[in-house]
């Protein structure tokens, strides 16, 4: 299988403080790699480099093959890469609906106009994450965190990604929410999906991912299957300390 | 969201509603009428670009003056047709305004409006050192050629240019180009997110509002005949566009025409009481009432009072 995402030799630097140190790692086609560590690690500011809301100091960043780092971020959501945010971040005066509309829109203005919106796509999508009908036209205001998450996991699948970052989709969910969620990505897995998954909620994650990597202070500390990296000393001494 | 049958029964309603008009009112009513569907046309405006996006523009003067002053140089000083001029005009309004506004688009919240008002001042004072043979200077100009005559004719045209924005605008954002400049007005970052290219909605937010302000501009001093720079490049009137839409609504369309007309009335009842500028002071402290209140606007208690109507007919 060929590559999906490429990240090598990656280093951002905010002024002395080093978030991301010369990390390297990549992600096969239809792969699910998990990327953990404790709070601060630098695990957000590697999807913000990803999608290009950060700019790295150095190191390159490839998705299938092509080099996105010169790339905008709604050039980079074209070429197939999507995420979803830790701090979900709604449309606050737009319905779930509207709010998955908008990730569903053609970054064309004239099909904007001339099209209507998939009001069927949007139903589906709000069904899949767990979304119930009557909730369509809910407001952000109006919803609990875990629906919230929902949202934000609906909105990133309507840009049609291939390879998806996860942000800690399951902070603030139920146990039930979560293994909603879980049912999904585990069905778009099947379906081919590459995933790259970022969660504190490891017994959520363990089933979710291929392999895992773990960074410590921006820095790779352990690479392999979900359980050779939890046993590993750096990463076990690194989490102690953390908590 | 979408489009529904009582939305074009409204319009309808209003459409007819405001050309019978001129058989019940008198002129001097018609006049201010006329007033209010210019002041409209500015609002709405200031509203497909700052009402929707966020980027509060203090520059729509800028834009009406570009307009304005186009087509009355091309009419007065070059014996330029108005069936040319006018086109022209909006052209130049759309083109100047995306050559210096544009860079503009780029830095957000009171940035952008501060370097949008610069550009207002800053064509005041052009308009008095560059070619003052043709722009006339501080003095402005004056016997620029008026498009029709009389109250009725003038209320007539100005009428059918406001709704015919109004309605084209509305239209244009119910489509989901609306929905996604409304989206950059609440989270930017998020519609970037959402694999959007937010510069060029923006960009087309503001070509779009400059086409409106620009004909808005060209249409209003051919019905004034005269062009004051003073009273154009004013903070007041910039004032009076932007409380007409917040007051009435925005992201609405329906909203702003409904505070130009109430505030254009407002105007004119105080003139009596009030004739200086402590008028202003008066639609200020209206308008702070209201954003307290209401901050969704007038067009906001119109439809509670609609709903409540419904209701009590249902039961
Ligand atoms: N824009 C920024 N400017 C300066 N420092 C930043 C910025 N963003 C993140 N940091 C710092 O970079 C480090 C990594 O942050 P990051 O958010 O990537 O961690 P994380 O692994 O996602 O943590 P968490 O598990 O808490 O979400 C932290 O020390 C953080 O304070
Ligand atoms: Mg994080």
């Amino acid at each position: 299988m060929s590559t999906a995402l490429q990240v090598s030799n990656l280093v951002k630097r905010f002024g002395g403080l080093v978030a991301t140190n010369n990390l390297s790692f990549s992600l096969k086609e239809g792969e699910s790699l998990g990327l953990i560590g404790p709070n601060g690690a630098g695990k957000t500011t590697v999807f913000s480099q990803i999608m290009g809301e950060l700019r790295q100091n150095s190191g390159t960043i490839e998705l299938f093959g092509d080099e996105i780092s010169t790339l905008s971020t709604p050039q980079r959501i074209r070429a197939g890469v999507s995420r979803t945010y830790q701090i979900p971040r709604p449309f606050g005066e737009m319905s779930v609906a509207e709010n998955i509309r908008v990730g569903l829109m053609p970054d064309n203005i004239w099909q904007m106009i001339v099209s209507p919106p998939d009001t069927r796509r949007e139903r589906e999508l709000a069904l899949s994450v767990g979304f119930l009908k009557a909730d369509l036209g809910r407001m952000p205001t109006e919803l609990a965190m875990g629906d919230l998450r929902k949202l934000e996991m609906a909105r990133t699948m309507a840009t049609a990604p291939k390879v998806m970052l996860l942000d800690e989709v399951f902070a603030g969910l139920t146990t039930g929410e979560i293994a909603q969620i879980s049912d999904l990505i585990q069905s778009m897995r099947k379906d081919g999906m590459t995933f790259l998954i970022v969660s504190h909620d490891l017994p959520a994650l363990e089933p979710l991912i291929d392999r895992a990597i773990a960074i410590e202070r921006g820095t790779m500390i352990a690479e392999g299957t979900f359980s050779e990296v939890m046993n590993d000393k750096a990463v076990q001494a690194s989490y102690l300390g953390g908590v | 969201m979408g489009l529904r049958w009582f939305h074009f029964a409204l319009w309808g309603g209003l459409i007819v509603g405001m050309l019978l008009l001129p058989q019940v009112v008198s002129n001097g009513t018609l006049r201010t009428m006329i007033f209010a569907n210019y002041l409209a046309i500015f609002a709405i405006s200031w509203d497909v670009l700052s009402g929707r996006t966020g980027y509060v523009s203090f520059g729509h003067p800028f834009l009406i003056g570009i307009g304005a002053y186009t087509t009355a140089i091309l009419t007065k000083r070059f014996d330029v047709p108005v069936e040319i001029s006018i086109p022209v005009a909006v052209l130049f309004t759309m083109i100047a305004g995306l050559l210096v506004l544009l860079p503009a688009l780029r830095i957000r919240g009171s940035y952008f409006a501060l370097v949008t008002l610069a550009f207002m001042e800053l064509l005041y004072q052009l308009v008095q050192v560059i070619r003052p043979d043709l722009t006339g200077g501080t003095r402005g100009m004056s016997g620029i050629q008026t498009l029709t005559r009389g109250a009725a004719n003038g209320y007539y045209l100005s009428t059918t240019l406001m709704l015919t924005i109004a309605v084209s605008m509305w239209l244009l954002m119910k489509t989901r180009l609306g929905t996604a400049l409304s989206a950059i007005g609440m989270n930017e970052e998020s519609v970037r997110g959402s694999g959007l290219s937010t510069t060029r909605l923006k960009a087309f937010a503001f070509l779009t509002s400059a086409m409106i302000a620009g004909l808005g501009g060209a249409f209003y001093v051919h019905y004034l005949g005269s062009l004051a720079p003073r009273a154009l490049f004013d903070i007041n009137f910039l004032f009076t566009i932007i409380v007409a839409a917040l007051l009435g609504g925005t992201s609405t369309i329906i909203g702003p025409m409904i505070g130009a007309f109430f505030m254009t009335f407002l105007l004119e009842y105080l003139r009596p009481v009030l004739p200086g500028a402590e008028r202003y002071f008066v639609y200020g402290a209206i308008a702070l009432l209201l954003y307290m209140y209401q901050p969704k606007g007038l067009v906001e208690l119109v439809r509670r009072g609609f709903k409540s109507l419904n209701k009590g007919r249902t039961a």
